[in-house]
């Protein structure tokens, strides 16, 4: 009798439960209408260029293109690339010198974006108006700003000699004119004793202060949002106990708003690696046309995009052995 | 409860009192002579020079873009002039807005930018809360699929993305007549139609970020809500449209304004689906990386032969033109950025 009562239960609930499914694929629908329809074929199309010869049918002879299998020649021919004729520099070399720049760049975001957020989330005056000019890039987009940049300075390194009567990073605006000169920066570090591979990058990093600051908006509004989200009592209680801000962040702030950092490392990976401004990406997409599809360009492509996935899981893997979730008691 | 507030108030007052009947000089020493208020006040000077310097960073290349973009040519020749123009004149703003074209294309941009960010706001909520609240089979699997087109970079696709809206066919339903009849010769490219239909499928520019954001969102509000309006009469989606689209409206407002001023700069979609067509938007070269002829006249006359201050100037103008497109978006940026900070501080990112 009971065995009875419990299968019907359960058929009622499985049932119910299938129609609200059923209703969240209608949700979904219009996403997957567009991978079937859109993107799942370019992405074969796209792969399928990388692995096969592209040859056009002239226009007398009806027109069109043909498509023979080659199988992993083109990316043969990635790898053996030579871009750079003067330096000899490969493809393979360039995508790595970009990866490990991109790399420091990606670490001093996330840390500057840390630390800028837990400035602004404390009480002071114009608060308001710091938060407001910090989330321009956001609006603006990094992204134009550094094309228009580069569009002037291309216009002005067509000149042989820089003016010296306007100062050239103030034209181009990417640089700030005068507010640090390299040569001081080096002269300190290295007198203080530290390796030159050292200096190097910290005098990189200072030459490269507005593209950090320009592209860690978004990752310091999701780490506000995760400071807002840590319980006061939890400080109140720390304070109580006797422990100085120092221990606080590091006890408490840091490990609370790991999840965040984890999904700020997320971003931060996948915007500085497709963004218009990385070196890689304007290669890739400079040397070809953006109409006529070249096999070679699809191998490059997609050979980066494994490098770029293998990163992220890289990243991913690294940051979630020292990501901390809350066990939440509560509902 | 009420007797401890009350002595508890009493006390205070108490305090204060005593406080007022010393003498001010007391006062004062009592207040600020200690190493407590020392402290507080170096840290918050420190704080306040630092977010001074980084506001710094980000606000120059705005500024020495809008002080020069007076400049006129004669101004580069001069050795002491920087930032600040000797002879200013707009005639830089006025060609560029009228032999270029500005508010054409500002119109242009400004229906392309807000047909996008209607319907990508409008489908990436209609997605987000299907992924969030249904426990359908594959909602993992197609969830990953998201993801992916976040990942993917859009340059690795454009050329076969390009193609096919050149030859788009849907399953042979949108065939090549239709297409003559309508009058578009090469497909529907070089149309606002690849927009569209990408905005209505969330594979727009970074759509899969905003499907995130709004699966965050509706993960956050409790189902409760849900049940009481399925209680109450209410079918699926009568309950989405009446009670969690206005529940999300801050949220909302954010994926509107971020998809809005990203689709306004946006240039590569923009120059990879309207190549040299007529219809010219701010992004497009037409626009802001073309000199105007009466500008270029004026500069080759005034400053003949001297290349690097005719450059400086082309620079300037471009420059010029760009921070042109972006005004209308840092204007609309501060009447917005109230909710736009709002809605992604609630939005519940911390459980990605």
């Amino acid at each position: 009798m009971n065995n009875t009562v419990e299968t019907k239960k359960k058929r009622k609930r499985a049932s119910l439960n299938e129609r609200k499914a059923l209703k969240g694929w209608i949700f979904v629908l219009p996403f997957i209408i567009g991978m079937i329809a859109v993107y799942i074929p370019v992405i074969i199309e796209s792969i399928s260029y990388s692995l096969a010869d592209y040859r056009v049918i002239p226009a007398i002879q009806g027109g069109g293109y043909t498509l023979s299998w080659v199988g992993f020649d083109n990316f043969e021919k990635v790898f053996s690339l030579v871009i750079d004729s003067k330096t000899g520099e490969t493809f393979l070399e360039m995508m790595f010198t970009n990866l490990l720049q991109q790399v420091i760049d990606i670490v001093a975001i996330l840390m500057l974006s840390l630390f800028i957020a837990v400035l602004l989330n404390q009480k002071m005056i114009g608060r308001a108006a710091f938060r407001a000019i910090f989330f321009i890039p956001v609006v603006v987009g990094a992204g134009i700003m550094t094309k228009i940049d580069a569009t002037s300075a291309e216009v002005l390194s067509t000149a042989s000699g820089m003016l010296e009567e306007i100062d050239t990073g103030s034209v181009a605006g990417g640089g700030l004119g005068g507010i640090a000169s390299m040569m001081d920066i080096s002269a300190l570090f290295s007198n203080l004793g530290f390796g030159s591979e050292l200096v190097k990058i910290v005098s990189d990093l200072v030459a490269n202060i507005v593209n950090i600051v320009n592209r860690s908006g978004v990752q310091m509004l999701i780490l506000l949002d995760g400071l807002k989200s840590i319980s006061p009592s939890i400080y109140e209680s720390c304070q109580v106990e006797g422990a100085s801000a120092w221990e606080i962040f590091w006890k408490i702030t840091l490990p609370m708003l790991s999840p965040m950092i984890l999904a700020n490392a997320i971003y931060t990976v996948v915007d500085a690696f497709t963004s218009e401004s990385n070196a890689v990406m304007n290669h890739i997409i400079g040397d070809a046309g953006a109409i006529s599809p070249d096999p070679v360009q699809s191998a490059k492509a997609w050979l980066y995009f494994a490098v770029v996935a293998l990163c992220l899981l890289l990243v991913v893997g690294i940051c979630s052995t020292f990501v901390f979730y809350q066990r939440r008691n509560d509902k | 409860m009420n007797t401890q507030a009350k002595i508890k108030k009493e006390t205070k007052r108490k305090i204060k009192a005593d406080f007022e009947r010393a003498p001010l000089a007391e006062r004062l020493k009592a207040k600020y002579l200690n190493s407590f208020f020392y402290k507080k006040l170096l840290v918050a000077v420190f704080r306040f020079v630092l977010l001074l310097g980084i506001s710094y960073v980000i606000l120059y290349p705005f500024a020495s873009k809008i002080l020069q973009s007076v400049f006129s040519p004669s101004d580069l020749i001069q050795t002491d002039v920087l930032l600040v123009s000797k002879n200013p004149t707009i005639d830089t703003y006025r060609y560029l807005i009228t032999e270029n074209g500005y508010f054409e294309a500002l119109l242009n941009t400004a229906i392309l930018s807000l047909v996008c960010a209607f319907l990508q706001t409008f489908i990436c909520a209609f997605i987000g809360y299907g992924f969030a609240k249904f426990k359908f089979k594959g909602n993992g699997a197609v969830f990953v699929l998201v993801l992916f087109t976040l990942l993917v970079p859009h340059k690795v696709i454009a050329s076969s993305l390009v193609q096919h809206f050149v030859n788009f066919d849907l399953f042979g339903i949108l065939g090549n007549t239709l297409y003559k009849w309508v009058g578009w010769e090469t497909g529907i490219h070089g149309t606002y139609a690849p927009f569209v239909l990408m905005s209505l499928t969330g594979l727009g520019f970074k759509n899969g970020l905003f499907i995130l954001i709004m699966r965050q969102f509706y993960r956050g509000i409790p189902d409760e809500l849900e049940e009481a309006s399925y209680v109450d009469g209410y079918g699926v989606f009568k309950t989405f449209f009446r009670i969690l689209l206005p529940c999300s409206v801050p949220m909302l407002i954010t994926v509107f304004v971020l998809s809005f001023s990203w689709q306004w700069t946006d240039i590569f979609y923009t120059n990879l689906f309207l190549p040299n067509s007529d219809t010219v938007l701010l992004t497009s070269n037409a626009f802001w990386a073309s000199m105007p002829s009466t500008l270029k006249d004026v500069s080759a006359s005034l400053l003949e032969g001297n290349i690097t201050a005719t450059n400086s100037f082309s620079a300037i103008v471009m420059n010029t033109a760009g921070m042109l497109v972006v005004a209308p978006l840092v204007v609309l940026y501060l009447f917005c950025q109230r909710y736009l900070i709002q809605g992604i501080e609630h939005s519940g990112f911390g459980g990605v």
